[in-house]
């Protein structure tokens, strides 16, 4: 399951950020912020390819174990193996989504990933047409609320 | 739409994301030029108004629809008529009164509003008045005096949209208003 979805603007500036544990939020703004890089990275490495082949998902950018740390230190939680995964998508406006993914008991398959972002999309290009939603801004709305909750909910 | 082709019986197709999106910026537009939202309603419902009057000559002309014996049937050529021809959807009708001069047409997905969601500063907005502008105006054409405005709508949290109609008069001579 998804533990945080973030919308990143064409220039870098968070558009959506919303993680699950809320008490964690700035680790959740970092861990998205280091995660650019590795999106620019990956978007400048592909190049001319990707734009080619519209092939907006960029897979998995780069798994990491902090969040175990973190879990033990503040949450007291029980200490599980717990694995985060991130995983970029970018449209053809530059726009890219981030998606951080808990996948300490089940490994997420690569087309269910690819589906959710997917929905994502969709669902950002909703937020686009509504004509109150000037572009830029930071989005504010309860149907996108909604969809992202659903994914943080849904057990995959 | 074109004009040179001729007004046939068949329907011409639009695209219609780029109608909701064309009445979305209207929308936000009057928003911008308006202070407040009661403004934006009247004037949206003026826009409506001036649509109808022009509008119904289009649509006897395309329809052959004859003239109505009673406000049931009226009801019944703007919910299965005229809503199909410009909108696409077919409301149904429900509520008369008991006198047979107020019905409610619910519209169960309204094109207008496919991506809206009303800001939180834009409460008392109605935002699809332009079509209660149009029943208005059309039918006061037909020598028809009515009453409609909108009881409930999908964009302030209710299941359904509701427009509620109120027959007032028939109008008498053939002047239109501002004439006599």
């Amino acid at each position: 399951m998804a533990v945080c979805i973030a919308v990143i603007a064409k220039e870098n500036y968070p558009l959506y950020i919303r993680s699950v544990p809320t008490e964690n939020e700035l680790k959740f703004h970092y861990t998205v912020h280091t995660s650019l890089d590795v999106v620019d990275e990956k978007i400048s490495a592909m190049g001319k390819a990707m734009v080619d082949q519209r092939e907006l998902y960029l897979g998995l950018l780069y798994p990491t174990e902090d969040y175990k740390v973190y879990l033990c230190n503040i949450a007291a939680s029980p200490c599980s193996h717990t694995f985060l995964h991130r995983y970029g998508y970018v449209t053809n406006s530059k726009v890219k989504f981030v998606m951080v993914v808990d996948s300490s008991n089940t490994a997420l398959r690569d087309n269910e990933i690819r589906s959710m972002f997917r929905k994502l999309h969709n669902s950002y290009t909703d937020i686009m047409c509504n004509p109150f939603y000037n572009p830029g801004d930071r989005i504010h709305s309860r149907a996108f609320d909604n969809m992202v909750n659903s994914m943080m909910m849904q057990v995959c | 739409m074109s004009r040179q082709a001729g007004r046939g019986t068949e329907s011409k197709k639009m695209n219609s994301e780029l109608f909701t999106l064309t009445y979305g910026a209207l929308v936000t537009q009057l928003c911008k030029d308006y202070e407040n939202d009661e403004d934006v309603n009247k004037q949206l419902d003026k826009m409506g108004y001036n649509i109808g009057v022009r509008l119904i000559e289009d649509f006897l002309a395309r329809s052959n629809v004859g003239r109505c014996h009673d406000f049931r049937e009226t009801a019944d050529v703007i919910a299965k008529i005229a809503f199909k021809m410009y909108l696409g959807i077919t409301p149904s009708i429900t509520n008369w009164s008991p006198g047979g001069d107020e019905f409610s047409l619910i519209l169960e997905n309204n094109p207008l509003v496919d991506f809206v969601e009303l800001p939180d500063n834009h409460s008392s907005l109605i935002y699809s008045n332009l079509l209660c502008g149009v029943l208005r105006g059309a039918l006061e054409m037909v020598q028809m005096a009515v009453d409609v405005k909108f009881v409930q709508d999908t964009l302030k949290g209710d299941s359904v949209t509701e427009i509620r109609m109120k027959f007032i008069r028939r109008i008498e001579d053939n002047l239109p208003a501002g004439e006599e």
